[in-house]
């Protein structure tokens, strides 16, 4: 599903060069349910934007769905992004002007479909969610856990084959966060390919597999817990 | 204040920062030369006349059929025009102030010259004009009975029975003899030579096409006919014009039974009518001044309320950080005085250009330099001003925003 | 999509009511004053005659004295009667007309009216066919007529509305000043703007009531209206019959470059035979102008009105300038919603499109606005003093061209903010400063 090989990602400034990722390399196929873990600056963040299309990598190859992507211009990016990738943010970044029904619409607008067909998409994505009673609704109307779950309705809603998540727990109490963990459970059970990105180790816990990014390389720590709760407590 | 700091701060946000100043620059460039412009018409249309227009009438009459004895008839009804109560002068000219309809003649030293040296307009009135039009005489003296022909003799007659003195204005002095005494010197009209025997202060043309010689006017002693455009001239006091307007009407029509009245206006009302474009210019210039005042300080407003709303975060750590609310205002409003500031220097490089061009197209005169400190000071003040209320709450962000999200 | 980004764009501006309007006022201000000025300025330098202006010629020569004159002199505006007279008699152009301003007294038979004064033109039998002179009743008058100074007179239709209370006045006897014309003809309602074959008594004066043959008009000194130029002696008693004044106009219709040549060709012979007998001391100053270099080289659109359609524009950029800058700030502010769209999915031109939308929203009812302004505008300017301000109308291809500049206006100024919208990053963090 997404391949990356020996891939780089460089940041420059006037002065100096440094590499956000370094000869990264990982395979997550199809299906899997992926946790990305690491400390802070260790580059997970510049994985999860060229994971999902937002920054183009220095160097390396990366192939998403079977497809290269790495050479593609903005706007073949923008609508992968848009036909293949459901985004999951920390901050839920929902558009604060729009309410719940047409947040959920925005991906789906931009896939043109009649609108018949984007009324059932929603419809079903936030009774999925649970939020179908809130769909007039604005986000500041709602809890985090609520707001996190649009987001999901909103990723889920165009079907994508991939989800990325940035520490979809991260701004949420422990209960809510339970509560969302479970919503990508179910999705993952579904047939949904997952990547997450967490500090949480308990999150990733729950994963299939964990990813450990250090210093710009992975860790690949496999489908053995164990090992990973060992690792896990090496780099706290 | 520190200017460092904020100039770092402008570079991350250049774009918005340069709209205001272009459109500081575009409003400096204009509100200077329309200043100008309103000045220039209103000047224009304050031109002094030399008579006290409030006091006088004009009465025009045509011919309804041909009269022989229309001359006379003419003189008879000035003569009992002025046995009307509240008449405190009648005369009968050719033309008067800001009447439109003029006679003029291009004039020269001598009559062998070749070249003209100003256009002059010329009055030809009664022994009673100086007094009924209450024009000053600063030099010389006015016009004796004897010296006075009748229009209707004069019309055609060869050279040497045309008049042989003229009394002038200041201007027109001025223009035929520089600084030089114009009294008792000659110049030609036509091939005539004439004598100046009387400089008056003011008598402003009847139209004015050339500001520069508004008041270049000769008087000839010369007493006018009904015809040729004769016009009736009643003094009286503003509160009895009415008055003295339907009893006027009431003695032309007894008097002359074969001509009509066409109109009757104060001269007050024929200089109104002669600036009117020009005050309705001076209107619509200043109409356009207040709105683009208007339309920048709000705009102006908008964007620094963006910018505040932008940084508020910022402002929260700075606070957070000790920053007084004085110096968070005092940083919004010098980065407004550094912005318009730049928009003025560029404004008056424009106005300065503008003003080329209108010079060029419009014979204005040259924008006068101290309009545009004018200009940079309006416009500052402008800035601060519409500055003000979103500095303000800048000022009331509090610290905590700094710990809490945005 | 365009449905989509409407929708978006209506619920942005609801949002910040006080901003929306701000624009939209702005715009709408700039587009009034610029549609009201410029209406003004297409209707002052309009072709009076659009379609005879090409054939229609007004010829100068210059027969006055070597006073003031100066290498590359222009010849007078104006012509004079013992010029006029020849070049009319001698017939050389498919048509020619000489004619000059006038005022008659009329005196109504049989009626209540008291006697009042209209303005008159003295005119020559061409004048009616050569400038296509709509007619309600009867015809104008014949050569003939002007040759045995038939005292017959061509009223315009308010007039004979006013005298006759619009019936069919030909036939009718008008008394002028004491004289007696019979009417001939009722000019339909006819306004060449400007008033080009007679730029003296007004560049956009309304057409003169009663029209009478010239020499009548002036044997009977029923009263001139205009300039008269004079030189040498001053012209004497009778002015409008010396060689030595110019007050009138001559136009002749050439229906062809070949014969407008030919007709140069012999002004310049006139001139030299002129010379012959004594005349025209100055050299050859011949010109021949049409209608539209006529009214250029007399500059009638008045500079106060280009002046003013400047002002207006100046002002529209600086309104522009100033929507420009709200928007930037307006669409700056919601990065963050460009952000999550373009992570979303959305392109660069998506993104654009989606602000442009907005942009030309309010272009639209800036449209609106400043159509309203106008014509509230020009209703004040009809109210003016001026011959021209009642001309000030708008019409159909002004209305249009209304819109479109309001519109191109908002997209102008909404280009660079929705450049700068679409160019923020896809974004997993709402990031800010």
């Amino acid at each position: 599903m997404l391949k990356m090989t020996h891939l780089s990602k460089a940041f420059r400034t006037e002065v100096v060069e440094t590499y956000a990722l370094r000869d990264f390399s990982i395979h997550v196929r199809e299906g899997e349910f992926v946790a990305v873990t690491g400390p802070s600056g260790s580059g997970k963040t510049t994985f999860l934007n060229i994971a999902g299309l937002l920054e183009t990598p220095t160097g390396g190859t990366y192939e998403l769905d079977g497809q290269d992507v790495g050479a593609l211009g903005d706007d073949a990016r923008s609508h992968i992004r848009n036909q293949k990738i459901g985004f999951i943010f920390q901050a839920f970044n929902l558009i604060p002007d729009l309410n719940i029904y047409d947040n959920v619409d925005v991906p789906l607008r931009y896939r043109k479909m009649s609108s018949a067909e984007r009324k059932k998409r929603i419809t079903e994505a936030l009774e999925r969610v649970g939020l179908s009673a809130r769909m007039r609704h604005y986000p500041a109307e709602l809890s985090g856990g609520q707001q996190q779950r649009v987001a999901i309705a909103r990723a889920l809603a165009g079907s994508p084959k991939l989800l990325l998540a940035d520490e979809p727990t991260g701004n949420l109490d422990t209960q809510m966060a339970r509560a969302v963990m479970q919503l990508l459970e179910e999705i993952h059970r579904d047939g949904a390919t997952i990547v997450m990105v967490t500090h949480d180790p308990e999150l990733a816990a729950r994963a299939q597999r964990n990813v450990h990014v250090i210093d710009g390389q992975v860790v690949d720590l496999g489908e053995d817990p164990k090992l990973h709760m060992n690792v896990s407590r090496i780099s706290a | 204040m520190d200017f460092m700091p904020i100039i770092a701060a402008l570079k991350r946000q250049k774009t918005a920062a340069a709209l205001i100043a272009i459109e500081i620059a575009l409003c400096c460039a204009i509100i200077c030369n329309a200043l100008f412009l309103i000045i220039h018409r209103l000047e224009r249309s304050s031109i002094p006349s030399g008579v006290p227009e409030n006091e006088l009438v004009r009465i025009q009459t045509t011919s309804v059929a041909e009269d022989p004895d229309v001359d006379a008839r003419a003189r008879a009804a000035l003569q009992s025009l002025r046995e009307i109560p509240g008449v405190q002068g009648a005369t009968l000219i050719n033309q008067v102030p800001f009447g439109r309809s003029s006679w003029n003649s291009g004039l020269r030293l001598k009559p062998e010259d070749k070249n003209t040296i100003v256009n002059a307009t010329i009055y030809y009135g009664d022994a009673a004009m100086l007094s009924t039009l209450g024009a000053k005489l600063i030099a010389g003296r006015w016009f004796e009975e004897s010296e006075f022909g009748d229009f209707a003799t004069l019309l055609g007659a060869p050279d040497g029975e045309q008049p042989k003195i003229v009394i002038i204005t200041r201007q027109l002095g001025q223009k035929l003899f520089g600084n030089e005494n114009p009294l008792g010197r000659e110049f030609a009209f036509g091939d005539v030579p004439v004598r100046v025997i009387g400089v008056l202060d003011h008598l402003v043309r009847p139209s004015i096409f050339d500001d520069a010689t508004a008041d270049c006017s000769l008087v000839f002693p010369v007493r006018m006919g009904a015809g040729y455009g004769a016009q009736y001239v009643l003094r009286t006091r503003p509160q009895d014009r009415d008055a003295v307007i339907a009893a006027a009407k009431k003695k032309l029509a007894e008097a002359m039974p074969n001509r009509i009245v066409l109109d009757t206006k104060g001269f007050d009302e024929l200089r109104d009518e002669n600036f009117k474009q020009d005050r309705v210019m001076a209107g619509l210039l200043i109409a356009v001044v207040v709105s683009l005042l208007v339309v920048t300080a709000l705009g102006i407003v908008g964007l620094a309320s963006f910018w505040v709303q932008r940084r508020r975060r910022q402002i929260g750590i700075r606070r957070a950080l000790g920053a007084t609310r004085g110096q968070i205002l005092r940083y919004f409003q010098t980065e407004n005085f550094l912005i318009v500031t730049v928009g003025i220097a560029v404004g008056m490089a424009a106005a300065f250009g503008i003003s080329g061009w209108l010079m060029h197209h419009y014979e204005l005169p040259r924008l006068p330099l101290y309009y545009l400190p004018v200009g940079a000071v309006a416009l500052w003040l402008l800035g601060q001003i519409a500055v003000l209320a979103p500095a303000l709450r800048a000022a009331s962000v509090p610290p905590a925003t700094a710990t809490r999200p945005v | 999509m365009f449905r989509y980004y409407a929708w978006l764009a209506g619920r942005s501006l609801r949002k910040n009511p006080a901003l929306t309007a701000l624009m939209v006022i702005a715009i709408g201000l700039g587009i009034g004053a610029s549609i009201t000025t410029l209406t003004v300025l297409r209707v002052l330098s309009g072709d009076p005659i659009p379609q005879k202006s090409a054939v229609l010629f007004h010829p100068q020569i210059d027969p006055a004295d070597l006073d003031d004159w100066h290498e590359g002199e222009e010849p007078p505006d104006l012509i004079g009667y013992v010029d006029g007279m020849n070049l009319l008699k001698a017939g050389k152009a498919d048509r020619q007309v000489l004619l000059t301003g006038g005022n008659a007294v009329i005196q109504p038979e049989g009626s209540s009216l008291d006697p009042f004064r209209t303005e008159a033109r003295f005119t020559t039998a061409d004048f009616f066919p050569m400038f296509d002179v709509p007619m309600l009743y009867g015809r104008g008058w014949t050569a003939e007529d002007d040759e045995r100074r038939a005292r017959v007179a061509v009223i315009t239709r308010s007039l004979n509305d006013k005298l006759y209370g619009g019936a069919n006045s030909v036939g009718r006897t008008l008394r002028i000043r004491g004289n007696d014309f019979q009417i001939v003809g009722v000019v339909d309602h006819w306004r060449p703007t400007p008033h080009f074959y007679d730029l003296v008594t007004g560049n956009y004066a309304e057409v003169e009531d009663v029209f009478v043959p010239l020499d009548v008009g002036l044997d009977l000194k029923l009263g001139r209206n205009g300039t008269m130029n004079c030189w040498g002696n001053g012209g004497g008693a009778d002015p409008e019959h010396s060689p030595d004044c110019v007050y009138m106009q001559l136009w002749v219709e050439l229906g062809t470059p070949e014969k407008r040549a030919a007709y140069m060709t012999f002004l310049n012979n006139y001139v030299n035979e002129q010379r012959a007998l004594g005349r025209f001391p100055r050299p050859n100053s011949v010109k021949l102008r049409s209608v539209m270099e006529w009214l250029d080289y007399q500059k009638v659109v008045p500079s106060d009105v280009r002046l003013q359609v400047w002002l207006a524009l100046g002002f529209l950029v600086v309104c522009l300038v100033n929507t420009v800058g709200l928007m930037l700030a307006k669409f700056l502010r919601r990065s963050g919603e460009v952000a999550v769209r373009r992570a979303i999915g959305a392109s660069r031109r998506e993104v654009f499109a989606q602000f442009l939308v907005e942009a030309g929203a309010v272009g639209v009812a800036g449209a609106v606005l400043g159509l309203l302004l106008a014509l509230l505008g020009l209703w004040a300017v009809r109210q003016q003093p001026g011959d021209y301000a009642s001309l000030a109308h708008i019409d159909l291809p002004m209305l249009l061209a209304t819109l479109a500049l309001a519109l191109l206006a908002s997209l102008i100024s909404g280009l660079l903010p929705a450049w700068r919208a679409c160019q923020v990053a896809p974004a997993l963090q709402l990031k800010s400063d």
